[in-house]
């Protein structure tokens, strides 16, 4: 191996108030390579990244950061400075500016300018560019409000690629996208390693590492535990070094008795709030059973969020359909009809839709369960902290205590009091969007026993997700959507990855249907 | 996995949780600062005339419009909208109580002061309160933003002003009415009243332990907790006695405490509340957890209505009269003093208590440069400069924080 150091980051240790959230990191990466990052919700790797990017410039933390041989002091305007020195992140949460065009975003701060006004034939062709040379399926003229998250996650590695970079860094860039765009992200990667880009790469998913990434470095609690080729490792090694013990399985092995069907939903159509002509939701049916998890698989923009939204009464207008809950025919206008009937939904944007961000965890937790602790003209404020503790324990929350602001918690945490909000609200219908997004594997084994003890307790769950294993892992039945449509729905034991991608991509129409 | 609960603090470490508490609440502690800092800056120039008994009663008695109209604009704020038209419905108010007092009560109900100034306080606050109820139903409703509509209301307001008075001054000031702004309790009743208070602080306080205690939560240090009583007491303790030097405790004051108790307790302890801010912080999270935001901003825009009304009632019985000019600018006056008190712009954060200390620094901006013979002109200026710098240092505090 050569020993062309292109980053060197030495004993750096950041605090924020009440917490410490790297100590004494030290890591050093490779000219050229792929260097993965990984850890656990928390461990620092995001804190870690905004320290090379000017996120946090020089100063706001101890230790000292070598770039290209000289020390990185990234001081006035210092995410400029970090992206001139070619320095670009892909962050974990989206920044695109959801009004503007893909190509104002991709050039938001660096527009090219011809005598003093900004050239926009430039900037849309250049954008162009960037979007055909890696293949990227979005038009420059788009409005980013109107792409999926998959699409706006696309748009912003185009984004970081737009400055000649040589230091890439991306945090959790696959979080939001589908099998298909991870490999696209998985090409394009591969394009900019042999044009000797230097990429630090951050994610959850842990066999991603094995495909790309040269060397792996693991942080626990804002420490280096180790940093190794990948080919010393294997997924149960690096789960080994990222919780401190070892897991002997994914998915946790339920006990679940699926009872009656509970819930039924019958030719269900919705239309496109913005678009009346057309239908997101296209005559879906559906049977739930009691204690059962339901698993709903598909592409980014099948509909599937669609669907549960409309469920939920927040999506656009219902135009057909029936919702039969324990034989009754339910009117749901708006979630707080949903909540009443003993529906809750975990949203799939946890910072738009899941959390008021600048609240403490334990309001965001107690928000829609105020009335477990309301009397007439007052609340039982002590009540209402034991039980969101409650919450917070068991699905390891970790923070100082719960006054913090939610916007000072890493991703994944963010996502699990998301959770633990749901959970308190006692459904009888959790239905859950993609809800280990973000979340590590140890919180992930966490969120599917409590799945599982859930179901057992008679919950019936219906749970989105992108990751096919997890729909396998966890699911009874599996749903697979296709354009506003269910194109079959099989069952787990029978199921494979492959038979559900063909439903997924719309091969194979209606066929393999199984209920 | 490191989770404590919220109140855990270990005897040995009493300064380091003071200075947490400190850092945490640094944004009032800097108001509070301002506050005496501009105390202090008035009684030298006075000679100390500025806080002796009589001036420091008036002080508190001047900021009472200002303020019931501050406490409910937190809320407005809070939700993420604003109400430009409080000033105008507190004037509009002010003008209705006058009239009935001085054209319709001397003929319905002669010679029935208490009963007259009583129905002139209920139709004040009523008027108020449905104005609010109007307002709520087009913004939360009709869907049509607050900005517009209240501005709407300010010119409506501004007009039926001018019906009821025909451009004339009308009289309010019989005397029981009078009370309301300018009566003053015994000197003997505010002792037992500022007791009582005291004891149910110290009530309060043991409460709240024992309740924590019942649920196995980790005390926090007793001699904090008696620390910041004993504080608070002293407070009231301390105001009640430079108060009763003079004429006693201010009837308004005394409302005004009384509402803003109230309107706190709301604020913190009450779905109501709750949902208030969770709104103005995110308002697709709010709703996707069931709140009824439409409900939620009616409430808010009618209560600020009836606080409005209250606020005119105040104001009629202080300057004794209704006038074409009644409450002209009070919505700014308001406005400034929540967010001088930390309610922000961008909805979700703001404290009634906040917007207290905010209207009292404004009240004690202008009876300081009041004593001091400044003009007008000069009067403005400097207030809005003070606006403007205490907003700046508490960015640069946060920053720093
Ligand atoms: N602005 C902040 N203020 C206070 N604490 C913070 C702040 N940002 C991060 N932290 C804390 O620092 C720790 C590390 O957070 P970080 O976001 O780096 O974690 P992460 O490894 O990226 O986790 P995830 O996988 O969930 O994204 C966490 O405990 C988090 O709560
Ligand atoms: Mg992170």
């Amino acid at each position: 191996m050569n020993d062309d150091i292109i980053l060197d980051i030495q004993n750096v240790t950041k605090k924020f108030p009440g917490v410490t959230a790297l100590s004494n990191v030290s890591m050093k990466v490779q000219r050229g390579e792929i260097h993965g990052l990984c850890g656990e919700n928390g461990a620092g790797k995001s804190t870690l990244m905004k320290i090379l990017s000017g996120v946090y410039p020089y100063g706001t933390y101890e230790g000292e950061v070598f770039y290209n041989g000289e020390e990185l002091r990234l001081e006035h305007s210092s995410i400029r400075h970090a992206n001139e020195l070619g320095i670009s992140i892909v962050h974990q949460e989206l920044t695109l500016v959801p009004s503007m065009t893909v190509g104002e975003n991709v050039y938001l701060g660096k527009e090219p300018v011809e005598k003093k006004s900004i050239n926009w034939n430039k900037l849309y062709s250049d954008t162009d560019k960037i979007l055909a040379r890696y293949n990227l399926d979005v038009k420059s003229q788009a409005v980013v409000r109107t792409l999926g998250v998959g699409k706006m996650q696309m748009v912003e590695i185009a984004k970081a690629l737009s400055e000649d970079a040589q230091v890439l860094i991306l945090d959790e860039p696959t979080s939001a996208l589908n099998e298909v765009e991870i490999k696209k992200l998985m090409e394009i990667l591969a394009t900019l390693k042999a044009n000797g880009v230097t990429i630090i790469y951050i994610t959850h998913k842990l066999n991603e590492f094995f495909g790309i990434t040269d060397s792996v470095t693991v942080l626990r609690d804002g420490e280096t535990v180790t940093t190794q080729p990948t080919r010393n490792l294997s997924e149960e090694r690096l789960v080994q070094y990222m919780v401190g013990r070892q897991m002997k399985e994914r998915f946790p092995k339920g006990n679940r008795q699926p009872g009656e069907v509970i819930f039924e939903v019958e030719d269900l159509c919705a239309e496109d709030p913005s678009d009346p002509s057309r239908m997101v939701v296209n005559g879906v049916s559906f049977t739930l059973r009691q204690g059962e998890i339901l698993g709903i698989a598909g592409l980014m923009g099948s509909g599937r969020t669609e669907l549960v939204t409309t469920i939920f009464g927040e999506y656009g207008k219902v135009t057909s359909g029936r919702l039969i809950l324990e034989g009754r025919d339910l009117k749901i206008n708006s979630a707080r009809d949903a909540i009443e009937h003993g529906i809750s939904l975990v949203p799939e944007d946890r910072k738009g839709q899941g959390l008021v961000l600048m609240q403490s965890i334990l309001k965001n937790i107690s928000l829609p369960n105020l009335n477990q602790f309301a009397g007439v003209f007052s609340l039982d404020k002590d009540a209402e902290l034991e039980a969101s503790l409650y919450q917070a324990k068991s699905l390891a929350i970790k923070a100082p205590n719960l006054q913090v602001s939610c916007n000072t918690l890493s991703g994944g945490n963010q996502q699990k009091v998301v959770i633990a909000k749901w959970l308190m609200s006692r459904p009888k219908i959790l239905i859950m969007d993609d809800p280990t997004r973000g979340v590590d594997v140890g919180a992930k084994y966490e969120i599917y026993k409590l799945m599982n003890e859930l179901a057992e307790r008679g919950v019936s769950i219906i749970m989105i997700s992108s990751e096919l294993e997890e729909v396998l892992g966890m699911s009874d039945r599996v749903m697979v959507m296709h354009d506003g449509r269910s194109n079959g729905t099989l069952d787990v034991a029978t199921a494979t990855q492959e038979k559900i991608m063909a439903l997924a991509t719309g091969i194979n129409s209606h066929n393999h249907t199984s209920n | 996995m490191k989770l404590a609960v919220p109140e855990t603090k270990s005897p040995d470490k009493t300064s380091s949780v003071l200075g947490k508490m400190f850092r945490q609440n640094i944004q009032t502690y800097a108001i509070i600062l301002a506050l005496i800092f501009i105390w202090i800056f008035f009684a030298f120039l006075t000679d100390g005339n500025y806080l002796k008994a009589q001036n420091f009663s008036n002080l508190f008695r001047q900021m009472t419009v200002t303020a019931f109209l501050a406490i409910g604009m937190v809320l407005v704020i809070v939700t993420g909208n604003i109400d430009l038209s409080v000033g105008k419905l507190a004037g509009f108010v002010s003008v209705v109580v006058a009239y009935f007092q001085a054209t319709i009560w001397t003929r319905v109900l002669p010679d029935q002061a208490l009963a007259a100034a009583t129905l002139s306080v209920f139709i004040g606050v009523a008027v108020g309160a449905l104005f609010g109820v109007l307002q709520g139903y087009i913004i939360s409703f009709l869907n049509v933003p607050s900005f517009i509509v209240t501005l709407g209301g300010m010119f409506v307001l501004n007009g039926a002003i001018l019906l009821v008075t025909q451009g004339k001054t009308i009289p309010a000031n019989q005397p029981y009415f009078s009370v309301i702004a300018q009566g003053y309790l015994p000197v003997a009743a505010g002792w037992i009243l500022a007791s009582l208070v005291v004891v149910y602080l110290y009530f309060n306080m043991f409460r709240s332990r024992q309740k924590k205690r019942a649920h196995g939560f980790v005390l926090s240090n007793i001699y904090l907790d008696l620390a910041l009583t004993t504080f608070f007491a002293i407070l009231v303790v301390g105001y009640v006695y430079i108060v009763n030097q003079y004429n006693g405790v201010q009837i308004p004051v005394l409302l005004l405490a009384i509402t803003s108790v109230i309107i706190s307790y709301m604020a913190n302890n009450t779905r109501f509340g709750r949902y208030a801010y969770a709104i103005g912080g995110n308002r697709d999270a709010a709703r996707l957890s069931g709140i009824n935001i439409r409900n939620n901003i009616f409430y808010v825009f009618v209560l600020m209505g009836l606080l409005s009304g209250i606020a005119g009632v105040v104001l009629a019985s202080y300057v004794g009269y209704g006038t074409i000019a009644a409450g002209q600018g009070y919505e700014l006056d308001a406005i400034a003093a929540a967010i001088l008190g930390g309610t922000s712009t961008l909805g979700g954060v703001g404290t009634i208590w906040g917007a207290l200390i905010g209207a009292l620094i404004m009240s004690s901006l202008s009876n300081g440069l009041q004593l001091l013979n400044v003009a007008p002109s000069w009067q403005y200026l400097l207030k809005g400069l003070v606006l403007v710098l205490a907003v700046y240092a508490d960015v640069t505090f946060k920053k720093r924080g």
